[in-house]
């Protein structure tokens, strides 16, 4: 401050001179999302081995997959965007609570999903012995359907919620003024501004249904992933797996190429400042309507997975069964979790920055990967990992280092994602600004970029968060001797018949799971 | 926010490194057998022998394939497996048990070679729906008779169903097995990713009937639940009842070789052993243990002679085949 008057410099000089340490950045924190597509890639190369499936199959589990995420991504993304509008844009009662129960099936991961719907309905199911109505098992597509869709669409709700509240409503009052209904208004103003979270959430959903096992092994439907895993499972030789790991991430970049080819460079920055609108009065049906598919779908998403997880516990307790210890577990999930989520925020800054700001081929190659990475299955990923670690850095091999450092590369995309829409709404104007007025480029960030991105990089880290917490096939393969976690009780309760245990680690899965989400979405709240 | 972050990273790895990692000392025993069955077991071996003991639970299938990927740079001393056919896959890493252990059980339930001894048995059988009209199979082949059609839950990838495969190539040759696979398929089974739902869908009357391990049934049955359906054993004595032992054998380039032998004789231990019969509903392999209560004695299944030192050499064989008869 003792300087002379600050140097005005014209901004493009100064994004220029700055790329090179961004780019010093992005690559650094790359190199470790990279390691499972490489070593994968090492093993197939190596081991050289087909798959051992015949063509027909293999078209039929790329049928299988195609067809359950394009259904399930449209699903989500539709019950996502109404839950949002709904609890965001009218005066539905309580409407804080049930913006909170719109986030909250989050926390379930998909195994207990699809636990759920085969606990609740069949013969001997809740639904059947608590209230009388009997539905048959839904296997198959439809099961994994609907577990997917009603478990993933607070995906949805949490990506579109601030984008809506960002939304500049001087477009819809204009349209309103000039006679549109309420109606046309959502479809030709607000859904349009909605797309780059609709595109980025509808990414997170789709990729996310490729890598899914837990559905779609228990409602069995054959796709890729649950085809990986049984020759995983199946034999000692997991060279075939690789190979069709690797076929799976073809498939997933062909995705990420199509979103890249439909998404607009259409920047939303808004010139003016943000300013409350008067919520959209529902009256009558609609009102009644709303408030019944927000009750319908809390109680379908957390009333019955809380039901059958309660009817277990009921039921192991009446016969005398010994509830286990989880305190060890959950100190370990927490641990693991909030380092994953605390990295992948710090990591994905650089490369949002760097993919939102700057246009470059490299910085698209670059998001290309982390989305890639993020749609194997974790199966895959786990084992591609320990061949690599077993040949080159045995000190690594078990150690929570490699293992948080694994599950960044795993879920980074999320934080990458949320943190892009934030910056997408802010202009790299600010930051030009800042340097240009003289704040060197560690003030310009900690004073100007971060501020901006926060909301995206919370967002990311909870998403991050409850990912980690979830996983459990790479955490099998990865963890240290004698790491149980929350997830691995899950998994080691449910698969030997031990379902009061397995209802007490589920309910401390969900309980630990829930801070942060209302966290998030209390922030969502007080803005 | 920088700051938060890393201290919250800080923080986080330092809870996390309490969990685990130290390496040497402790006995380390790779375990394919679930935490809720056996964790009981090792902690009463650290109790009465002071030895430390970490263990690394999974699937038995997959730790072996992670032992053999590990080689000489695994911390295993111990495999603890539910299966054959997983002890057998990783043979060539363990090292032959002294006799004195080895002769505490039949011969039929061990390794020709010495190199994994079984300690618990588990035996296939159909649970079916204690309401059904379909008469029983009296032998396998009798599941893909068309009156079972639609009705028998199986789980074509889980390890126990394998084992059952590999064990019919050994005792029917590869095509008769392929027949019998395909015979299963066309028949529309009910496919599960496990035993425990199969079981639990019996006794619901989501189906009549499954191909599973005998202990499924008492364990929930233990939860409250298992009162309307019952165990089968397939009377004709072929691999319909194949005894399956769990076993343990003793990793070769262990540096704990006094510990990891102490370990696998606690497991049978006559206590061991009664806690496997009333806890996690096996047969006893040692003499004079009660066996579970509620089941027939061993001796009294017609059971199949099979050596199971070879079942893992067919076991590739065995998920082919699986896969071509289009059941997975």
């Amino acid at each position: 401050m003792t300087a002379g008057p600050p140097t005005v410099r014209p901004p493009e000089e100064v994004r220029r001179s700055r790329s090179a340490g961004w780019w010093t950045a992005t690559a650094l924190v790359l190199l470790p999302a990279l390691i499972p597509p490489l070593s994968l890639a090492f093993q197939v190369v190596t081991g050289g081995s087909g798959i051992g499936l015949p063509f027909t199959r293999l078209w039929e589990l790329f049928a299988g997959t195609v067809a359950l995420t394009a259904a399930v991504t449209v699903t989500a993304l539709a019950i996502g965007t109404l839950t949002a509008w709904l609890t965001t844009r009218t005066d539905i009662p309580g409407r804080r609570f049930w913006m909170i129960i719109a986030a909250l099936p989050l926390v379930i991961p998909s195994y207990m999903a699809a636990l759920t719907i085969i606990g609740a309905t069949g013969p001997g199911g809740v639904l059947s012995s608590w209230f009388g109505i009997e539905i048959p098992t839904p296997y198959g597509f439809v099961g994994a359907w609907l577990a997917l869709s009603v478990f993933l669409a607070p995906m949805a709700h949490l990506i579109v919620t601030p984008a809506l509240r960002l939304i500049d409503p001087a477009l819809e009052e204009a349209a309103v003024g000039l006679g549109a209904g309420s109606r046309r208004v959502f479809f030709t103003i607000t859904l349009p501004q909605l797309r780059p979270a609709l595109v980025s959430g509808g990414l997170m959903i789709g990729l996310y249904t490729i890598s899914d096992f837990g559905a779609v092994s228990l409602l069995r439907f054959d796709t890729f992933t649950r085809a990986i895993f049984t020759l995983y499972s199946g034999q000692i030789d997991r060279r075939p797996a690789a190979t069709l790991s690797l076929l799976l991430m073809v498939f997933a970049l062909a995705i990420i190429f199509i979103e890249r080819r439909t998404r607009t460079r259409a920047a939303y920055q808004s010139g003016r400042p943000r300013r409350d609108r008067a919520p959209i009065r529902l009256r009558g049906w609609a009102r009644a309507g709303s408030l019944a598919l927000l009750g319908g779908y809390g109680l379908t998403a957390l009333g019955l997975p809380l039901s059958v997880l309660f009817f277990w516990l009921a039921r192991g307790i009446e016969s005398g069964q010994s509830l286990g210890g989880v305190g060890d577990e959950v100190l370990r999930s927490l641990g693991v979790s909030v380092a994953a989520a605390a990295l992948a925020a710090v990591a994905s800054l650089p490369i949002a920055m760097v993919t939102t700001w700057r246009r470059a081929r490299l910085s698209e190659a670059t998001e290309s990967a982390v989305w890639a990475i993020y749609s194997l299955p974790h199966i895959t990923v786990g084992v591609a990992v320990v061949a690599l670690a077993l040949k080159w850095a045995q000190p690594l091999y078990q150690t929570v280092f490699l293992l948080v450092l694994v599950y960044v590369a795993m879920f980074m995309a999320q934080s990458i994602s949320t943190t892009q829409d934030s910056l997408r709404r802010a202009s790299p104007d600010l930051e030009d600004a800042s340097r240009g007025l003289g704040r060197g480029p560690m003030a310009t960030l900690s004073r100007v970029t971060i501020p901006l991105a926060r909301p995206g990089l919370l967002a990311g880290a909870a998403l991050v968060f409850l990912s980690v917490m979830k996983e459990l096939p790479a955490t099998l393969l990865l963890r240290p001797n004698g790491f149980e976690t929350l997830a691995i009780r899950v998994w080691s309760t449910t698969g030997e018949g031990f379902f009061t245990r397995a209802s007490v680690a589920s309910l401390a899965l969900l309980a630990v799971s829930i801070v942060p989400l209302l966290a998030l979405t209390y922030r969502d709240l007080s803005d | 926010m920088k700051r938060l972050a890393s201290t919250l990273i800080l923080t986080a790895l330092l809870i996390a490194a309490c969990g685990g990692e130290e390496s040497g000392g402790p006995l380390v025993v790779y375990s394919g057998r679930s935490e809720e069955l056996v964790q009981p077991v090792i902690d009463q071996f650290i109790q009465t022998t002071g030895i430390e003991i970490q263990v690394r639970y999974a699937g038995s299938t997959d730790l072996a394939a992670t032992l053999l990927q590990e080689g000489d740079a695994t911390d295993a001393d111990v495999f603890f497996a539910q299966d054959p056919a997983s002890l057998g896959s990783v043979k060539d890493m363990l090292s032959p048990l002294p006799s004195e252990i080895l002769t505490r059980v039949d011969s039929q339930f061990r390794d020709r070679g010495g190199r994994w001894i079984g300690v618990s048995g588990r035996i296939r059988t159909f649970v079916y729906n204690t309401g059904t009209d379909i008469a029983l199979p009296e032998t396998i082949d009798d599941v893909t008779d068309p009156r079972w059609a639609g009705q028998v839950g199986v789980a074509p990838t889980n390890g126990s169903f394998l084992a059952f495969v590999s064990a019919m190539i050994l005792e029917r040759g590869e095509d008769a097995t392929l027949e019998w696979l395909k015979a299963l398929a066309a028949n529309d089974p009910q496919d599960y990713p496990k035993n425990s739902p199969i079981v639990a869908a019996a006794d619901t009357g989501e189906i009549e009937g499954g191909l599973v391990n005998h202990y499924y049934l008492l364990r929930l049955r233990a939860e409250g639940e298992g009162t309307d359906s019952e165990n089968w054993f397939i009377p004709a004595g072929d691999v319909g009842t194949l005894v399956m032992p769990a076993g343990a054998g003793i990793v070769a380039g262990t540096d704990q070789r006094d510990a990891a032998e102490q370990f696998i004789e606690h497991l049978l231990f006559a206590e061991t052993q009664a806690y496997f019969a009333t806890n996690t509903f096996e047969y006893p392999l040692i003499d004079d243990i009660a066996h579970p209560e509620g089941l027939p004695a061993l001796h009294d299944i017609n059971t199949p002679e099979i050596d199971l030192s070879e079942l893992a050499d067919v076991l590739d064989d065995a998920t082919r085949l699986v896969s071509e008869a289009g059941l997975v």
